[in-house]
């Protein structure tokens, strides 16, 4: 009773016969197809003898495969804690740690050069906007004197036109003068160009 | 209401990583290309995976050859993580030699060579038949 148990069990394949029934092209509501109406699936037949022969290479592969697993597992936790506090994690953080100094010793070095470019540089600048602001202001005086000079000028030349003015006073006297010179403003061109003022006196 | 990061949420929902083949979007038809790929199990066929492996080009080339690749550093990676690789996936590995060769592959190549030697007896007897 036993023996038979045990072989049927051996027999069986590992999982379950009976596969519901898989969704393929048809939808839930898709009636059965007129040819399908009365089918009844069954899984292929299994051989005993292959069966058995089957189940053992089985288990051996399974076998295999956790002893790999476990290997792997193992091999992952190494990495890791040899990555984390191995022989060569101190000589790398210190290896870090110096090229952290020296790269921020050269920082603060380059950082004094260009401070103290940039003092000259600000230095000539301000030089630079002095000259120039004086360099205005004479500019601006002299446009100043300029202008002050003219508009003297200009007064000048006004008083003396006024000394030829005509007044209430000299308003008889002009009279007389203009009067008595009549100027003649005709003259002549010619084609080649030769001017002639002197023309007919009336 | 509890929000959950999606990285707890994965966890609370059971999921885990497996080592499958994943179809290239190459969107030709006719012309499918694997790559091997380490996805949560939840996730679509296609969809985003964790890590790339390897490639499968399933049609042979001009010398009749499949062209397979695999990242063995990361797999065992990734098996040494928890990872499950699927059947085609186990076949491959086994007939690359990483794995133990699979029953299954041994088991169809035994029925091939049975269907084989059959149909040549068969053929024989035709043969003699005839004669």
């Amino acid at each position: 009773m036993f023996r038979g148990v045990r072989i049927a069990r051996l027999l069986a394949p590992g999982r379950a016969v009976l596969v519901e029934a898989q969704r393929g092209r048809k939808s839930r509501t898709d009636p059965v197809a007129k040819s399908k109406m009365g089918r009844i699936k069954v899984p292929p037949p299994v051989d005993p003898v292959e069966m058995v022969v089957l189940r053992e290479r089985y288990a051996d592969y399974k076998l295999i495969i956790r002893a790999l697993r476990l290997e792997f597992k193992e091999e992952v936790l190494r990495r890791k804690y040899e990555e984390e506090a191995g022989s060569m994690a101190e000589e790398r953080m210190r290896q870090e740690v110096e090229e952290h100094r020296n790269l921020m010793e050269f920082n603060r070095q380059e950082n004094l050069r260009l401070l103290q470019l940039r003092l000259v540089r600000m230095q000539k600048e301000t030089e630079e906007a002095q000259r120039t602001k004086l360099e205005e202001a004479l500019q601006r005086e002299q446009q100043q004197q300029e202008f002050v000079r003219q508009k003297e000028e200009e007064i000048a030349q006004l008083q003396e036109d006024a000394k030829n003015f005509i007044t209430l006073d000299n308003l008889d006297q002009r009279i007389e003068e203009v009067l008595d010179n009549p100027k003649n403003y005709n003259f002549a061109v010619d084609k080649e160009g030769r001017v002639v003022k002197q023309t007919m006196l009336q | 209401m509890v929000h959950l990061s999606p990285q707890l949420l994965r966890r609370y929902h059971g999921g885990y990583v497996v080592i499958r083949m994943a179809l290239a979007g190459h969107k030709q038809a006719n012309r499918p290309f694997f790559r091997i790929v380490a996805a949560l199990n939840k996730r679509a066929r296609d969809g985003k995976y964790i890590e790339q492996l390897g490639t499968y080009d399933p049609l042979p080339n001009t010398h009749n050859e499949k062209l397979v690749s695999f990242n063995l550093d990361r797999i065992k990676y990734w098996i040494g993580c928890g990872a499950h690789p699927t059947k085609p996936v186990a076949k491959l590995l086994g007939l690359a030699g990483f794995f133990p060769l699979h029953p299954m592959t041994v088991t169809e190549a035994e029925r091939r060579r049975a269907q084989a030697a059959q149909t040549e007896g068969e053929a024989e007897k035709i043969q003699k038949a005839e004669m």
